[in-house]
């Protein structure tokens, strides 16, 4: 797995690299000291896996991650930060406490990579677009979440924000449907109106509608509109 | 807008000697149950009213001179005598009343000594009554008051325990130590020597006390030391002591929070790091110390929760041990400075 590590701390960016020394799975592939640093790695080298501290000066950890489009596999690493941790639900969370006990690394590498492993089954999109297997990160308030968009029912606009759909809840993120409909895999994710976008996984039922629009009922209960003008290419999409 | 206290004062005190003077006519009706003249009772509320009027005289002065401060003998000593001589004081201002309104007894008994000290010693222990009620309800009131206050106290004391051993401090300090051990062997031991200071003194450190500024300052330079180990080129330091600052006493810790609240919210919020400057001048009887670091103060809610924990605090402190004499300001000196300053009295 190529690893980019994030940290404003030269010695704790050099003491981590000397404790991934014993795990050859991990390869560094680079360093950032900063968030603007970090993001624009990540575009360049694609990693698998980012150890990211959350304090660092300009943007925190939290607001590197809302920058990026998919988010990879996210080791927090950090001293003492008990709040910022606690915004997360229990499942999304791996984080290693400064200073990193070599043990303690060795219990998280082997949880990566094994979730890495199942995950490397399903087909990577080879045009780089957001699949179902991609993971996005969502902060609303105070709570976090790293969803994978398999979970994600649909994304609905509303005014600059987006809200996107997925088990009981519906956090909004700061972006344009339009940019965000670029960058989803067009196999798995269908823009059904200028409101709305759904996950085809999803689709449960398709009835007529008024005007020769379509009204889709997702699983879950969600009802979404597909206007006229989409409703003939969803038709094809969805038909053999 | 009247205060709930106030509201409650006045509804005991109007329903109070309402009650009294309806239960005047009930009992008078039913032993003279021939005849209930209106003018009888018009009397007995005429005469609560007076009973009314006295008592909230009484809390006048009784707070006016501060009664309520004192301990219970001592106040008992002045309350006693007062009533009495208010008993007697309710006993005459009725007197005209009654005449007035022609209810006195037939046999004109007003002015009989018997009678008048049996008459007020009734209102004399009316009065005891009332006073029973309302000094028990403040001492209560006040027993609750200093238990808040206490609870709160042990709150400050716990919060600047929790404020001093800053465990994101200490967690990046070790790992930058350890980290460095392979690198410097030599300036990781200087830094493990700087950590066990800190953590020496902040163990021994009693939050009455006052200590050394050159001791104090010890601690400061080690904070630095390590702080600039984490930080390298991105923070830089400058010292500058009044050599008359070692005359002084001061808090202990309080410098090194000033400084590491700089940094923490200052230096570490600049990709390119900052400058942090100490800064004392001292006169006869005054140490003026500054502390400025390169950042920008933002006031209100977005300037979290600990800043203003630490800086509550510190005015805390300085108030508890200095009353009025010190005193501590924070503010964007310009648009890349925060300046925080301390003014410290001489202490004998």
């Amino acid at each position: 797995m190529r690893a980019l590590i994030v940290d404003d701390e030269r010695l704790a960016r050099k003491e981590l690299m000397k404790l991934l020394e014993d795990h050859s799975v991990i390869e560094v592939v680079g360093e950032a000291m900063n968030a603007e640093e970090a993001i624009q790695l990540t575009n360049e080298l694609n990693p698998d896996l980012l150890f990211l501290d959350i304090q660092m000066p300009g943007k925190t950890g939290f607001q590197l991650l809302e920058e990026l489009d998919s988010v990879p596999v996210v080791v927090f690493t950090t001293a003492y930060d008990e709040f910022a941790l606690k915004a997360f639900e229990v499942n999304a969370l791996d984080y290693l406490l400064k200073p990193i006990q070599a043990e303690r690394l060795a219990e998280t590498v082997a949880k990566i990579t094994a979730k890495e492993r199942s995950k490397a089954i399903a087909a990577q999109n080879p045009d780089k677009k957001l699949g179902l297997n991609d993971q996005v990160f969502v902060k609303d308030g105070d709570r976090c979440w790293f969803v994978s968009l398999t979970n994600v029912r649909m994304f609905e606009s509303d005014g600059n924000y987006i809200k996107v759909y997925f088990d009981t809840n519906r956090p909004m993120i700061h972006k344009s449907l339009n940019a965000l409909d670029e960058k989803l895999d067009e196999r798995a994710f269908f823009r059904a109106s200028r409101k709305h976008i759904i996950n085809l996984s999803w689709v449960e039922g398709i009835e007529q509608w008024f005007n020769g629009g379509l009204m889709v009922k997702l699983k879950g209960g969600d009802k979404v509109e597909v206007s006229r003008r989409q409703a003939a290419k969803f038709k094809d999409m969805m038909s053999l | 807008m009247i205060s709930y206290k106030k509201r409650l004062y006045w509804t005991l005190q109007i329903t109070g000697w309402l009650t009294y003077a309806l239960l005047q006519v009930v009992f008078y009706s039913l032993s003279n149950e021939n005849e209930i003249p209106l003018r009888r009772s018009v009397f007995f509320i005429v005469e609560g009213l007076i009973c009314l009027g006295v008592t909230h005289l009484f809390r006048y002065y009784v707070n006016q001179w501060k009664w309520l401060n004192l301990g219970v003998p001592n106040m008992m000593l002045r309350v006693l005598p007062g009533i009495f001589m208010l008993g007697f004081v309710i006993y005459f201002l009725r007197v005209p009343v009654s005449i007035v309104l022609n209810v006195v007894n037939v046999q004109r008994l007003e002015f009989d000594p018997n009678q008048i000290i049996i008459g007020s010693l009734f209102y004399v222990f009316l009065l005891f009554v009332w006073s029973l009620f309302y000094f028990t309800y403040h001492y209560i009131e006040r027993y609750n008051k200093s238990l808040k206050y206490e609870a709160s106290m042990i709150e400050i004391e716990l919060n600047n325990l929790k404020n001093q051993l800053n465990p994101h401090f200490i967690f990046n300090a070790l790992n930058s130590i350890r980290a460095l051990v392979d690198e410097n062997p030599g300036k990781s031991k200087q830094a493990i020597n700087q950590l066990s200071n800190i953590l020496r003194n902040s163990l021994t450190f009693e939050k009455k006390g006052l200590t050394k500024f050159d001791d104090e300052m010890k601690i400061v330079n080690d904070y630095l030391g390590l702080e600039s180990i984490r930080f390298e080129e991105r923070l830089k330091t400058e010292i500058n002591i009044h050599p008359d600052s070692n005359n002084f006493l001061v808090p202990p810790f309080m410098i090194q929070t000033l400084v590491e609240n700089g940094i923490k919210h200052g230096i570490s919020k600049l990709t390119e790091g900052g400058i942090i400057q100490v800064k004392t001048l001292a006169d006869k009887n005054r140490l003026k110390i500054q502390i400025r670091n390169s950042g920008h103060l933002i006031n209100g809610a977005k300037r979290g929760k600990s800043v203003g924990m630490g800086i509550k605090n510190t005015k805390h402190r300085l108030k508890l041990l200095y009353g009025d004499e010190a005193s501590f300001q924070i503010v964007n000196e310009n648009n890349n400075f925060v300046l925080t300053e301390i003014i410290i009295p001489r202490t004998k």
